[in-house]
């Protein structure tokens, strides 16, 4: 079950590379950028999972040595990347809206007054 | 060292992002009150990292700050921390420092743009950031920092967004600068699945001894990240169109301040954490057994360096913006630093560090006085643009100042740390007898002269030669914007006298902190944590330099060839030296044969065939047009270098570790 995880998240990393690397529409490189981020979401919260482990909610007096539950710190983790993926996914979009506005074109190929 | 002294670095991180809050909260109607908040913010953090300076520079103290005072227990450090030995403490003088001139010179430099409310508002995070990152105990902490230096370095790139390609250039910035993000959130995943700690000091104990492919890959991922925000081969693209399109003040920031995260980033993985170049006595000896091991590392991280610092330098002679290719140039010199780090010796690691405060400096004064020509002419283009030095004489000798710094002259600062990084590269080879780092040593040369050779272009073609008639009118810039410029200027020259004593109270220091593994272990989690896990003790390196020199004769030099020119100027007639304004284009005399090899002459360029050194572009042609078009500017191609840089590492690292 954990390995499908790890399956998956390989898969949508690379698949959001191959999108941003091939996928001319600048709105199609922003969701390639999405699917990495997930991608890596998904592995950080995988690396916490204990199969069979219970939510890591406690008082100090239910904690025993016996209490066997999944490891939080990768849940805080993502959210903070979660939080920080919103907001790439948010100023990418900004910056193509107003790139259509000055150059009128969605093309990245078209978009390349700065080379060279 | 008081107990009070603990809580300055939270402070002077927690100071400039309540003053990005503060100034967004209060400066959108009052433009007095919001500079007041910023400059308030950027002061105090200048004078508490100041403040740290004597306890933990010069006594060799380090402060360990638990936020909410979760301190490790049972020796599993769970809260995050700030952690400041001396690296770190070098590494924030350059930001605060940085910080403090680049604010002042917007101020007066920003004055014709509208909202800058939040100009000042991402401004202070950006600094605020910056320093949580080199002041972090924290791997999970770092990645935060760095996520919110790169948003809001991506915002300020695209802040005059009018501007011809910020935009652009910002898109780029984003797109390839989240893969490396990326690539260094996949390394601490990576880490964590295997050590369930993300604290600096409590990995730096356990990594060394746990051999698992799993952390070289996280390594290599790691590296990358890191790589990509020092903006190293092949993600230096992004930081030409970032650099040349964004405000001068932030192409300080981004160029001496964000590249120097991603360097304090690898010398704290490779040195502290990793501790894969071998720098210890006990680590020489693992060494023998597993010989792959150690070397490999040194070898990747000079090797990306010198391709970086060759790469970029020959990119430089194909650019006709000045800013552009002030960008290429200050990644050249990154490439300087990031090869000594890798050398792995203790004289090439404080070259490295010299090298990385000179470059903040003397870079940082050649943006400003570029934006200083922006702000005073309105144009960037080194074709259009001469004869500035009768307008602006104050910025041309700042020009020649920095110039002379970054070409490595005698007697500024850009010539000690060049010379430190000559004879690492020279001890390196006659003790390992390796071919290699004899190539590493001629490349430094060479990149040095080359160097020399771009800054004669663009003195020549900014504020020599004759004038464009539409600049006649150029006025010099506001003193608010020079002294900031006089501020680093004084610095270069100041650092190139006196490297011995830079050397004594700065780089020695840091040197032996970086080298330290044991000691930032202990400091984090209690006396005798580094000594369980076999982690070997400190042995201090000596440094000995392979030659002397004497930067006060150098000076008595420069002053008395300088007084002779002048003299002769002065006393000889001007007959022989036509005015070069108007009565050039009565002279039938061919300007073809007036530079060097030139080509046909154009109109307002400063030298034959736009550009000095046609002759040598000509017989390099080819590799030139082949970097051009490498060059393409298509987001997806420099993603694509990226991805394939990461592949590469990965595979790299699984071959040989």
């Amino acid at each position: 079950m954990i390995f499908t995880n790890y399956l998956v998240c390989f898969f949508l990393v690379v698949l959001g590379i191959y999108c941003m690397v091939s996928q001319k529409n600048l709105f199609k490189i922003a969701v390639g950028m999405g699917l990495v981020d997930y991608g890596v979401n998904l592995l950080i919260v995988s690396v916490g999972f204990h199969d069979g482990g219970t939510a890591p909610i406690f008082n100090i007096s239910e904690l025993t040595r016996s209490s066997f539950f999944v490891d939080p710190i990768p849940q805080a983790l993502t959210l903070t990347s979660i939080v920080i993926g919103a907001c790439t996914t948010a100023m990418t979009l900004c910056l193509i809206i107003m790139l259509y506005k000055q150059y009128g074109t969605l093309q990245s190929d078209e978009i390349r007054r700065l080379r060279g | 060292m008081y107990d009070f002294m603990y809580h300055f670095p939270v402070l002077a991180i927690m100071v400039l992002f309540l003053g990005a809050f503060i100034a967004s909260l209060v400066g959108r109607r009052n433009a007095v009150i919001r500079n007041a908040v910023v400059l308030i913010a950027m002061v105090t953090s200048l004078v508490l990292i100041l403040s740290l300076v004597k306890p933990i520079l010069l006594e060799g103290q380090t402060i360990t700050y638990w936020l909410s005072n979760w301190e490790p227990v049972g020796d599993w450090a769970i809260g995050i921390s700030l952690e400041v030995d001396a690296l770190s403490l070098f590494f924030a003088l350059i930001v605060v420092v940085a910080v403090f001139v680049s604010g002042v010179y917007s101020f007066f430099y920003m004055d014709r743009d509208d909202s800058l409310v939040n100009y000042y508002t991402l401004f202070s995070m950006l600094s605020g950031s910056v320093l949580g990152l080199v002041l972090s105990g924290d791997l999970f902490n770092m990645f935060v920092m760095i996520e919110i230096m790169t948003f809001t370095a991506v915002a300020l790139t695209a802040f005059r967004n009018t501007y011809e390609g910020a935009l652009e250039g910002a898109f780029k910035y984003l797109v390839v600068g989240s893969l490396g993000s990326t690539s260094v959130l996949i390394g601490i995943a990576l880490i964590y699945s295997q050590m369930h700690t993300l604290n600096l000091a409590q990995l730096a104990a356990m990594l060394p001894g746990y051999d698992s492919p799993v952390t070289i890959i996280a390594f290599a991922f790691l590296f990358v990240g890191f790589g990509s925000k020092a903006f190293l081969f092949p993600f230096h693209p992004l930081a030409a169109d970032a650099h040349a399109v964004a405000p001068a003040s932030i192409s300080l920031m981004i160029s001496g301040v964000l590249t120097k995260c991603g360097v304090y980033g690898i010398i704290r993985l490779a040195y502290t954490v990793y501790q894969n170049v071998d720098v210890n006595v006990m680590n020489a000896l693992k060494s023998v057994c597993n010989p792959m091991n150690a070397n490999f590392v040194q070898y990747f991280i000079t090797g990306v360096g010198v391709v970086t610092m060759f790469i970029c330098v020959t990119m430089a002679f194909n650019q006709h913006n000045f800013k552009r290719l002030l960008a290429f140039h200050s990644i050249s010199q990154v490439g300087y630093v990031i090869t000594v780090i890798g050398l792995g010796s203790a004289l090439g690691l404080s070259a490295g560090l010299f090298h990385a405060m000179n470059h903040t400096i003397f870079k940082g004064l050649l943006f400003l006085t570029a934006g200083a020509v922006q702000h005073a002419t309105g144009s960037l283009d080194l074709d259009e643009l001469g004869g500035l030095s009768k307008k602006m004489p104050g910025t041309c000798a700042l020009f020649l100042i920095g110039a002379a710094s970054i070409s490595g002259l005698p007697p500024f600062n850009g010539f000690a740390s060049k010379w430190m990084i000559y004879q690492a590269a020279f001890q390196k080879a006659g003790e390992t007898g390796n071919f290699f780092f004899v190539v590493v040593c001629v490349a430094a040369l060479i990149t040095s002269v080359l160097t020399l050779a771009s800054f004669i272009k663009v003195a020549q073609s900014v504020f020599f030669g004759q004038l464009n008639p539409k600049f006649a009118k150029t006025r010099e810039v506001s003193l608010g914007m020079r002294i900031p410029m006089w501020i680093l200027a004084i610095l270069c020259v100041v650092t190139g006298l006196f490297p011995d004593k830079v050397q004594q109270w700065l780089l020695a220091p840091a040197t032996s902190a970086a080298m330290n593994a044991a000691g930032y272990i202990d400091a984090a989690m209690g006396q005798g944590y580094a000594a369980s896990f076999s982690i070997p003790s400190f042995q201090p390196q000596s440094i000995f330099l392979s030659g002397a020199w004497q930067p006060v004769m150098w000076l008595l030099l420069l002053v008395s060839v300088t007084l002779a020119v002048c003299i002769v100027a002065l006393l000889g007639s001007d007959d022989k030296a036509p005015a070069i304004s108007e009565t050039n284009t009565d002279t039938p005399a061919d300007p073809k044969y007036e530079s060097f090899f030139s080509g046909e002459a154009s109109v307002y360029s400063q030298v034959g065939g736009s550009d000095l050194f046609w002759g040598f572009k000509h017989n390099w042609r080819h590799y030139f047009s082949f970097m051009h078009n490498w060059h393409s500017g298509v987001v997806n191609d420099y993603t694509l270098y990226g991805a394939a840089a990461i592949a590469v590492a990965l595979v790299l690292c699984v071959i040989f570790l």
